[in-house]
C-alpha cells in the first residue's frame, strides 16, 4: 500500500533539527564564553577547521529544515487558498533556498582561505 | 446569580445575540445544566441539549465562561459571576447552544472505532491478560462530548482533514488493544501532514477534557510507534 508521505518524516525532521541546533546553541555559547575569539583573524582561524566548518555548514541545513517545517505548518493551518498557499510555500522555499546556499558558499570560502 | 447565553436562531435571526438571564435564587450544589433548565422555564425557546445530567452522555458539551465543559458536572459555585455560555467553538451552529457535530463524527468513523480481527473467530471469548486490560485505561472512558475537539484551534482551521484529539485517543484506543490486528492499516491510515500531524501539541485538549482524560499522551504514543515501526 503506497503512503501519502510528508508526515512522520517531516515531523522526525523538525525533532532531530531542534535537537542539533540546541546541541550548536550550547557548543556556541561556550565557546564565545570560554574562548572567544580576540579578532576577526582568529574568528575565521576557528571557522576554518574542518570540524567546525562542517558543524556550521550543519546547522545551516538543519535551521533550513526547520524553519521549512515550521512555517509550512503555520501556513497549512492558516492558509487554506490553493493559489496563495503555493505562492507563499514556493517564496518561503526560494528564500531558504538562497539562504542556506549563500551559507554554505560564505563557508567554503573561509575554508579555502 | 447573573448569566449571559448565545442565543441565535437561523430562522429568525439575521446575527447571534447575547442575552441576560438572571436566576434569583441558586440552590446549594447546583449545577449549570439545572440553571440552564429553570432558565428556559423563563424563557422557553432557550435551546440546548442534555440527556443523562450525570457526566455520562455527553450531551451538554459547552464553553462556559471560556472553557469548554460538560453544563451537568460544572458547579454554579465554581463560576464566575455573571456565568457567559456559548455553544463549543468552531462548530456550525443549528440553534443556541445546540452545535452541529457531523464534522466531529466524521472524524470518528474515520478512524474505525472498533476492533479489527482477522483470525477465524474463537470458540470462546477474545482473551486479555489484566495487563493488557490496563492499556485501555484512560481511553475507553472517552464519551465523546467534543470538548476536547472543539478547543482545538488545529481542528478549527481544518475540522476537514484533522482528525482532532477526540478521535486520535480513539485511535490509540485501538492501536493499544492487544486484540486489535490492523496496526498497520491504522497507522497508514493516520499518516500524511494532517490527520495527525496538524496536532501542535499545546494541550487544549487535556486542559478541557471532563473525564481527565489525556488526547495528547496518546497522540505522542502513536508518533512513538509510527517511529518504532518506520526504523
Amino acid at each position: 500500500m503506497s503512503r501519502p508521505a510528508h508526515g512522520l518524516n517531516t515531523w522526525l525532521l523538525q525533532r532531530v533539527s531542534a535537537l542539533y541546533l540546541a546541541a550548536f546553541v550550547v557548543y556556541l555559547l561556550g565557546h564565545f564564553l570560554l574562548d572567544s575569539p580576540a579578532d576577526y583573524v582568529q574568528w575565521r582561524t576557528w571557522v576554518a577547521q574542518p570540524l567546525v566548518s562542517t558543524a556550521f555548514g550543519v546547522a545551516a541545513v538543519m535551521l533550513v529544515a526547520h524553519v521549512w517545517v515550521g512555517v509550512r505548518d503555520v501556513i497549512m493551518d492558516y492558509v487554506h487558498s490553493l493559489s496563495l498557499r503555493m505562492v507563499l510555500l514556493a517564496a518561503v522555499a526560494f528564500g531558504l533556498l538562497v539562504s542556506v546556499l549563500w551559507t554554505l558558499w560564505v563557508l567554503v570560502k573561509v575554508v579555502s582561505l | 446569580m447573573r448569566f449571559s447565553i448565545y442565543r441565535f436562531n437561523p430562522d429568525q435571526d439575521e446575527a447571534p445575540y447575547m442575552q441576560d438571564f438572571e436566576l434569583p435564587q441558586p440552590r446549594a450544589g447546583m449545577m449549570l445544566l439545572e440553571a440552564l433548565i429553570e432558565l428556559k422555564q423563563q424563557d422557553e425557546s432557550l435551546s440546548f441539549r442534555r440527556s443523562c445530567q450525570e457526566g455520562v452522555c455527553g450531551s451538554d458539551g459547552m464553553n462556559i465562561n471560556g472553557r469548554n465543559g460538560l453544563a451537568c458536572i460544572t458547579p454554579l459555585s465554581q463560576l464566575k459571576d455573571p456565568v457567559v455560555v456559548r455553544p463549543l467553538p468552531g462548530m456550525p451552529v443549528i440553534r443556541d447552544l445546540v452545535v452541529d457535530l457531523s464534522a466531529f463524527y466524521r472524524q470518528y468513523r474515520q478512524i474505525k472505532p472498533y476492533l479489527i480481527v482477522n483470525d477465524p473467530e474463537p470458540e470462546v471469548e477474545r482473551l486479555q491478560s489484566p495487563a493488557q486490560r490496563d492499556q485501555l485505561d484512560g481511553l475507553y472512558e472517552c464519551i465523546l462530548c467534543a470538548c476536547c475537539s472543539t478547543a482545538c484551534p488545529s481542528f478549527w482551521w481544518n475540522p476537514d482533514k484533522f482528525l482532532g484529539p477526540a478521535a486520535l485517543l480513539q485511535a490509540w484506543r485501538f492501536l493499544a488493544d492487544s486484540r486489535d490486528q490492523a496496526t498497520d492499516e491504522r497507522l497508514d491510515e493516520l499518516e500524511g501532514p494532517y490527520r495527525l500531524f496538524r496536532c501542535h501539541t499545546i494541550m487544549n485538549c487535556v486542559d478541557v477534557c471532563p473525564k481527565g482524560l489525556n488526547p495528547t499522551r496518546a497522540i505522542g504514543l502513536i508518533k512513538h510507534l509510527m517511529v518504532k515501526r518506520a526504523i
